[in-house]
Order: C-alpha cells, then sequence, then structure tokens
C-alpha cells in the first residue's frame, strides 16, 4: 500500500517535472529572466513543488492586476490571510495537506517530523531551510530580550515546551513528552503560528550576530525606539508592514506604510504550480486601496473591487444587487458563513444573584426560553428568510452535523415553555408574569454590546414571544468592555454575543470552545477563569464538569475515533442542556467579483477559522480573463 | 510693543498645560484601552489573538502604568519634539502626520480661496445693494450652502459625480496615480476630484462670511466721513474701497486666529465621508481607537495652531487698525 502510492507520487512528479520543464515564464517576469536578473522557471521552484489541490480548477492564464478595498493600512495581513501559504494547509475539504512542507510525520500527536522542500526560496532568492527554524527557535523565541514570555503559548503543552532538533539542512523535530493535538490546526490556521524567520535578512538586526555599534547606528537611521522594537518592526511576518521582509507568500507587498495604496507583486519563488506545471500565482500583481469603511461597499457597487467580502455585509445585497443589474461591471455572489449561530443569548450560570442563579442553572428553564422564540419569524423579519433556524451548534455540512443538534430545543412552542415553567414552580401573578417565590417578578434584563442592529431587532421580536409565557424582557446596551464586566462579575444575568466561532469544526479541531476554558466564555465566565487561571472555583454542574473532562481527553487522545466520540458527546450535552440559545445561524456574506475573475466559487463558506477567507479556496490560482475574451 | 508680545507669549504656556491635561483625560475618559479596542476590531471580523501577545504588547506600549505616569511620558516628550508612537500605525507619530499634512494643507488653501472668492463680491454687493432682490437672492444661496448638511452634500456630489462624470467614489485622485510621481495626468485627476471638498466645503463657509461683511460694511457705509467722501465728489467705488471696506476689514484679520488650526485639521466629517487623505478622517480613528499619543499629540497640535494662531491675529489688528495703537498707547 505505501509503496503502491510512493509509486504513485513519484510517478506524479516525474510527469510534473517535465511540465515544469515546458511550462512557460510569466510573461511579467519574462524581461527580468532576459536580463539576468531572475534565474528561470526550473531554478526558481523547489526540486519538489507544490502542485495539490487544484484539479477541480480551471487552468488560467498570466496577468492581470486584481483590485482590493481595505479599511485601513493594518489590513494589508489580509493578504497573509488570503494568500494562504502554510507549512501545512487546510485543503477545500478542511483536510490538513503538506503546503510549504514536502511532508509531515507525526507520532502520536508528540513528535512532528518537518520535512522541507529542496531548493525552497525566500521571495527574494534565498534558499529556506532548517536555519530559518533554528533562528526562531534559538535567537527569538527562546531569546529572553525578544521574547520575555518565550515561545508562543500554543507551543506550550501544560506548560511544557517541545525539544527541537534539526536533523539536516531540510528537516527539523519538534518533540513534546504529551500529545499537542492543536500543534498542526495552529501553523495552519489563517494567523498561523510561525515556526521560522528569514534568518538570512533578520540576522542583520540581531545582537547575536551584528555588532552592538551597527545596531545602535540602525536604531538611529530608522528613528526606532530601541533594538527590540527594530527588530520586531522588520520581523513582522503576518502583517506584511515591512516591504523588505522576504516572504513565503504569493505575493510580496512593495508599499511601505503609512500609504493609501499598496501594491503586491508576485513573488518570482513561489512554491506552488498548477496542474499542468505553470507556477502560480496567475495574477501579477494585487492593489490594495484604502477607503472609508463605510464608502467600500458603494466603492465596490461602482466595480471599483475585483473581490470584495470585507466590510460588505448582507444590508448591502440588495444595492449590490442591483448595481449588478445596472451597470454588469461586477458580479454579486452570495456566501455562506460559519457562525453556530449569528447571535446567541447566553444565561450567566454564575451569576450573583443566587435566585437567579439557581433559576438559570435549572435546564428547564433555559429549554423554555428557547422554546418561546419564534426563531422563523426572525429569520423572514430580519433576514429575508434567507438564514436557517437553529440551535448554537455546527452547520449542516460540517461533518459531526445531526438533525436533532439543530433543533434540540428550537421550535416555537409556547405550550411546552409554559408546561416546563410551570413545573419549576414560577406561579404567574395576577399581571401574567411569572414570579419568584420571594414574590420577585421575572424580569430579564439582556445586556447587549449594541454594536449590531440586527441584535436589537431580534430582541425586540423575542420580547413578544417571551411574554406570553410570563416572562418579561428588557435590553441594556452597554459598552463592550463593561458587558463583558458585568458578566464576568455576575452582575448581568443575562447577555447577548455571536455564537459558536466555528459551526464548521472536524473532530480534529479543538473543542476548546464548548467546555468552560476561558473567561469570556459568557455562559460560565467564573468557571472558564478557574480553567485559565486556576482562580475561584471549579463547575459543580456534573455535565459542565463533564464537558471540561471531556476537553481534556480530548487534548490527550491519541486516536482520531476517540475524538469523534467526543466531540460527538460534547455537541450532544450542549444541545440538551442549552447553555447558549441560538437563534439564527448560515446568514449571507455577500461577496462581489469582477465577471472576469475565474476559479472562485460561487457557494463557499466565506469564514475566518477553518477558511481564512478566500484563502482554503486558493486565492492563488484566481485569474482574470483578458477583457473582450468571451 | 515687545513687553506685551512677552506677557501674551507667557500666557501661552500654562493654557497649553491646562489643555493638554484636558486633552489627555477626555481620551482616557472611555472604559478600556487601544488593545482592547484592538482586540474588538479583531473579534468583530472573527479574528482573535493570544492572550499573552496583549499582555506583552500592553507591557510594551507603558498601558499598564498609572496615567500620571502615561501623561508624564508623553508630556516630556512632547516639549521635547517627541510627539510619541501610534498603536495604530506602529510608528512614529510625526511620520504618520507629515504625509497627510501636505495634501490638508493644499485642499484647505483651495478651499479658502474659494470661500472668498464667492463671499466677498457677495458681501460686498448685499452691503451696498442692501434689502434689494439682488441681496435676497444671493445671501438665501449662502444660507442653503450653510444649511444643508455637509455629510449630505457631500453624498449627494459623490453620487453626481460618479453617475455623471464618471469619477472614482471618494479619495483626492484616481487609484492608479496613488502611488505615482506627480505629472500632468495626476494633476488632472486631483483637480477632478478635488471640486467636490472645495464646494461642500466652501459652500457651508461662505454665508457666514457674507453675512459678516454685510454686517461691518453696513456699519461703516452710514458714518459720516463716507457722506463726507461722497460730498466731495470721490467716485462710489474708490469710495468704498478706500475707507469703509478697509474698516470693516478687522474681522477678517481676527478670523486668521482660528484659520490657522483648520487649515491643518481639514473639514474631519467631510473627509471622512468623501475618504479624502488629510488629517480629519486619521484623527478621528485616533479618536475611536483610543490610540492616544497620535490622537492626544494631534489635538495638542491644534491647540498649539490655535494660540499662536490668535497671537498672530492680534498682533496684526495691532499694526494695522490705527485705532487699537493708539488706544493702547494712550494708556
Amino acid at each position: 500500500m505505501i509503496l503502491k502510492s510512493l509509486i504513485h507520487s513519484i510517478f506524479a512528479i516525474a510527469l510534473l517535472s517535465s511540465a515544469v520543464a515546458q511550462a512557460s515564464e510569466p510573461p511579467y517576469l519574462q524581461a527580468q529572466i532576459d536580463s539576468g536578473e531572475l534565474p528561470t522557471l526550473y531554478e526558481r521552484l523547489p526540486d519538489i513543488p507544490a502542485f495539490g489541490g487544484t484539479e477541480h480548477l480551471s487552468v488560467g492564464q498570466y496577468g492581470g492586476t486584481l483590485r482590493l478595498l481595505m479599511a485601513k493600512s493594518k489590513d494589508i495581513r489580509m493578504m497573509t490571510v488570503y494568500g494562504y501559504s502554510r507549512l501545512m494547509a487546510l485543503d477545500k475539504n478542511l483536510q490538513l495537506q503538506p503546503d510549504i512542507l514536502l511532508r509531515l510525520e507525526n507520532e502520536d500527536n508528540r513528535v512532528f517530523t518537518l520535512h522541507l522542500r529542496k531548493g525552497h526560496r525566500w521571495s527574494d532568492g534565498e534558499l529556506f531551510t532548517a536555519e530559518d527554524f533554528r533562528f526562531f527557535w534559538d535567537d527569538v523565541a527562546n531569546f529572553e530580550p525578544l521574547s520575555p514570555y518565550g515561545p508562543p503559548q500554543a507551543m506550550k503543552v501544560d506548560g511544557q515546551l517541545p525539544e527541537f532538533s534539526v536533523i539536516d539542512d531540510y528537516t527539523v523535530r519538534f518533540s513534546w513528552k504529551d500529545p499537542n493535538p492543536n500543534f498542526l490546526p495552529e501553523i495552519a490556521g489563517p494567523s498561523p503560528l510561525y515556526l521560522y524567520r528569514p534568518a538570512h535578512y533578520l540576522k542583520a538586526y540581531h545582537p547575536r550576530y551584528v555588532s552592538e555599534e551597527q545596531i545602535e547606528q540602525q536604531v538611529e537611521d530608522t528613528n526606532s525606539k530601541n533594538w527590540r522594537k527594530l527588530f520586531h518592526n522588520k520581523a513582522r511576518q503576518y502583517k506584511f508592514t515591512n516591504p523588505d521582509l522576504p516572504t513565503l507568500q504569493p505575493w510580496y507587498n512593495t508599499t511601505a506604510i503609512p500609504a493609501e495604496r499598496f501594491v503586491f507583486k508576485r513573488n518570482p519563488y513561489f512554491h506552488r504550480v498548477d496542474r499542468e506545471g505553470q507556477q502560480l500565482p496567475y495574477i501579477d500583481e494585487v492593489t490594495i486601496q484604502l477607503a472609508s469603511s463605510s464608502l467600500i461597499p458603494a466603492k465596490a457597487g461602482s466595480g471599483e473591487s475585483d473581490l470584495q467580502a470585507r466590510n460588505i455585509s448582507m444590508d448591502d445585497y440588495t444595492f449590490l444587487k442591483s448595481a449588478e443589474q445596472e451597470s454588469k461591471k461586477i458580479k454579486v455572489l452570495l456566501w455562506d458563513t460559519a457562525l453556530g449561530s449569528q447571535i446567541a443569548i447566553y444565561p450567566n450560570l454564575n451569576a450573583s444573584d443566587p435566585q437567579w442563579r439557581e433559576t438559570l442553572r435549572d435546564v428547564r428553564f433555559r429549554r423554555a426560553l428557547s422554546l418561546a422564540i419564534n426563531r422563523h419569524e426572525l429569520n423572514q423579519v430580519i433576514y429575508f428568510g434567507l438564514a436557517r433556524e437553529s440551535a448554537n451548534t455546527v452547520l449542516p455540512h460540517c461533518p459531526l452535523f445531526d438533525t436533532s443538534l439543530k433543533d434540540a430545543w428550537a421550535g416555537f412552542d409556547i405550550e411546552q415553555a409554559n408546561a416546563l415553567l410551570d413545573d419549576m414552580g414560577l406561579e404567574r401573578g395576577s399581571d401574567g408574569i411569572r414570579r419568584f417565590a420571594d414574590g420577585r417578578k421575572l424580569d430579564i434584563i439582556i445586556q447587549t454590546a449594541g454594536e449590531k442592529n440586527e441584535e436589537t431587532d431580534m430582541l425586540e421580536l423575542i420580547k413578544d414571544t417571551w411574554r406570553q409565557v410570563g416572562i418579561r424582557l428588557y435590553t441594556k446596551a452597554l459598552q463592550r468592555e463593561v458587558l463583558r464586566n458585568r458578566v464576568f462579575s455576575g452582575q448581568a444575568v443575562m447577555s447577548v454575543w455571536m455564537g459558536l466561532p466555528n459551526g464548521i469544526p472536524t473532530a480534529e479541531m479543538s473543542p476548546a470552545s464548548l467546555a468552560p476554558t476561558r473567561q469570556d466564555q459568557l455562559q460560565w465566565p467564573a468557571w472558564g477563569r478557574y480553567a485559565e487561571t486556576g482562580e475561584g472555583s471549579p463547575p459543580d454542574i456534573p455535565e459542565v464538569q463533564r464537558l471540561a473532562e471531556l476537553n481534556d481527553a480530548w487534548t490527550m487522545s491519541s486516536n482520531s475515533a476517540q475524538r469523534l466520540a467526543i466531540w460527538d458527546e460534547m455537541l450532544k450535552i450542549h444541545a440538551e442542556q442549552v447553555y447558549s440559545i441560538g437563534l439564527i445561524n448560515g446568514t449571507l456574506q455577500p461577496v462581489v467579483i469582477n465577471p472576469r475573475l475565474q476559479n472562485v466559487p460561487e457557494k463557499a463558506v466565506y469564514n475566518w477559522d477553518p477558511g481564512a477567507f478566500f484563502g482554503i479556496h486558493r486565492f492563488d490560482t484566481f485569474w482574470l480573463k483578458p477583457e473582450g475574451a468571451s | 510693543m515687545i513687553r506685551y508680545l512677552l506677557t501674551r507669549i507667557a500666557t501661552m504656556i500654562p493654557t497649553l498645560l491646562a489643555i493638554s491635561v484636558l486633552i489627555f483625560i477626555i481620551i482616557q475618559l472611555p472604559p478600556g484601552d487601544y488593545l482592547e479596542t484592538y482586540i474588538a476590531e479583531l473579534e468583530s471580523q472573527g479574528e482573535s489573538i493570544d492572550p499573552q501577545k496583549i499582555a506583552a504588547l500592553r507591557a510594551d506600549y507603558g498601558l499598564d502604568k498609572p496615567l500620571a505616569v502615561q501623561y508624564w511620558h508623553w508630556i516630556s516628550n512632547f516639549v521635547q519634539g517627541d510627539y510619541g508612537y501610534s498603536f495604530e500605525y506602529e510608528r512614529p507619530v510625526a511620520e504618520i502626520m507629515g504625509d497627510r499634512l501636505w495634501l490638508t494643507i493644499i485642499l484647505s488653501f483651495f478651499t479658502i480661496l474659494f470661500t472668498w472668492l464667492i463671499a466677498f463680491p457677495i458681501g460686498i454687493y448685499s452691503a451696498t445693494h442692501k434689502y434689494s432682490w439682488g441681496d435676497y437672492g444671493l445671501t438665501f444661496v449662502g444660507f442653503l450652502g450653510l444649511a444643508i448638511p455637509n455629510f449630505l452634500f457631500a453624498l449627494i456630489m459623490l453620487y453626481v459625480a460618479n453617475r455623471y462624470f464618471g469619477t472614482s467614489i471618494g479619495g483626492m485622485m484616481d487609484p492608479e496615480y496613488l502611488d505615482q510621481p506627480w505629472s500632468w495626468g495626476k494633476l488632472k485627476s486631483v483637480l477632478e476630484h478635488m471640486w467636490i471638498p472645495m464646494l461642500v466645503i466652501g459652500t457651508s463657509g461662505t454665508a457666514a462670511m457674507i453675512r459678516r461683511l454685510r454686517a461691518n460694511l453696513l456699519d461703516e457705509l452710514h458714518k459720516p466721513y463716507v457722506l463726507t467722501a461722497r460730498a466731495k465728489g470721490m467716485s462710489e467705488v474708490k469710495n468704498l474701497t478706500k475707507y469703509p471696506l478697509r474698516m470693516a476689514l478687522n474681522f477678517f484679520i481676527a478670523d486668521i486666529g482660528s484659520l490657522l488650526p483648520s487649515v491643518v485639521s481639514g473639514a474631519e466629517i467631510v473627509a471622512v465621508v468623501l475618504s479624502l487623505p488629510t488629517t480629519g478622517p486619521l484623527l478621528l480613528a485616533a479618536l475611536q481607537a483610543q490610540d492616544m499619543y497620535l490622537a492626544g499629540s494631534f489635538l495638542m497640535f491644534l491647540a498649539l495652531l490655535t494660540v499662536i494662531g490668535m497671537l498672530v491675529s492680534d498682533v496684526l489688528l495691532f499694526l494695522v487698525d490705527p485705532r487699537i495703537r493708539f488706544q493702547k498707547a494712550s494708556k
């Protein structure tokens, strides 16, 4: 079996290298190649280029400039997100594939051996080798003055750092004593865990490699605060703010901030090729123009962007659609979003008022509240009926999805809700409002950050149906920081926020957001804080304790079947216990594109993680059909 | 005179200090700090950030120190010409402002010129033809400009320019010229875009100017010296420009004080609506993000210009208007 696949891949590589040998140079680079400034394609590509994931896409033509609009100069980091060149990257089916790496050996999530592509080069033509990893590990991450807190959090398992070793020029190894299942998702993330730095470039700013006087001089020349600031400013790989920093992304930045327009040029050493051996990307230049976020929909509508989803929302859809029909300069696609619930209501199980705390911890109460919401009405009124009525759980195209998760306590059933509340002994007064045993009325104040109109609109609709079960709802808009602090302290009984951040997880992704792990989980901030810092009290509800146990078990597990079972159980607990009341998910994201832009999927998921927005849809394979071509 | 100047300059220092404290307090008033806003912004797009990184950044930016320490750090450096460091841009403040300052000054210069060119003739005409149809008509137009909210007018002009002239929406020039050196094409593109902010900001200022010029001139026109000059047979035009108009210009000189800061700040709201690369949107964004050194230093800079502008106005009035000069001397 292994032999067969080996033969297979050798065959594929042989085919490919003959294809590369015949593939034409991008015309954009021809002049530089002719003048000898750049070596030929064969020398620029790694010995074995990355060629997967393009089977379903059309083979493009080189050329063109793609225009993007962004609101802030900091947003140019999106080019790292969209470009999505990672050591390991998710493909469109959310499976991890080697990308920058040739291959990766994983022993029980404990020992990871990374094999680089021989001959892979940075965008400035220098070789990308194990030295770049060593430089990062020894001279940046574990060099106290530069990283006072040590290597990134994601590299620690129970506070333990991995052992790092360089095997040869093209092989490095990270080994932990305990499994670190977050390691691979992190390096494949949209804002990835970087394990390397361009050593050849950055050594010029590092005190271990140059004399103090030289560094002093540079600090002075660049008007920097100190050498640490200077080094960090030069070394920001994710943010793209230093045009001189070599990159492994499909395009490199040529414009320093501050600027109003940024020009990204094709990386002549990019490691991916299409199925015919042509080097990617197809598009020569990407320009980013800054415009105020409120003008971006208007500009996109008049065809001033070739690919735009950022700063555009469903509110703009009708305008964009009419612009599409009128001018024919744009095409509007509707992609799915991946939040577990666009907006969810969080009962605070750590509320400081004992009466409320007890009531909110009663599952019957949470179920009754969920049943007393007419999600169909919300969908029709606010989302033109285009969204999906669902509990706060995974989405239908997620492999972990089950209809019972979506529908659990999410139907509209006033009768059953009333029955549950009656059962709890919450009697109605003469005005129809239910009362606690001590006579206080059940007036729920839901605290919102007041940042989205749809939030307040939805709560207004829910108010009517909750009234029918004898509960009065009031909303209170607070500044976001104040909101959080009130939830943390238990003053806020209930709050609204977005639902599960990732509605399309696979069992290989961490289920931490389902268990008490962070203080900013609004349904159990105190337990989250306990997990984070060890302060306060641990969860005292059996189901929540079970969630914490399952999360730990997932971290330690070494096989996929086990991880799948854990995910299933956790999702089921959430569905049954209604720790958050989901309303609507599957809302849509308009994507405005130039009608000439090819290889953009008609229907896809627009999401940060997993997804990297356009990243997993292979932004590097998008291409512009020449004008006039049919 | 020199004594007067010195005392004026001496009183400027406590004024500026008081302003600096106010600025600092007001920027710090909303809960949270720059990093909180930063995290919020990331989260609203679905991104997240390592809490450890935030802690490191907070220490790095000195946001964990008490307010008084932060204030002292800022103001003591400001005096030495170090305007601080922008969190948002990760650059020294001076570097970020410098770039936008030029475009702002150019735009403000043209806008002011535009306002004067319109307001002056109308003001003079209105005063000399008091209560005529022309006076009413022109004043009405001026008031229209004042009454239409700038942002609304700006939006309408954007639509018109894009729809009928095909100008790209917002900005100071077509995007392809942004990083190009100056050329005829670029200049043309700038002019194509500049007339909108010029018109919008300009019209809002004309009414006030027309009315003030008219009122001041009317006061003078009925003074006996005008009558005398007319009786002696001086031509109407010369009579007007030589005496009453000169007298009526005092308000104009007094205006220089407020003009100076506005040349640098540009009209913030219009600039935001039109997405102009001027300093206004920069200031607004900095305030929203609690990017305190950028916002603080910029506001401080404006305060400084206001104070200096006032001084310049006073000195000019002193030099230009003998009434003030002699009043002072006779004391």
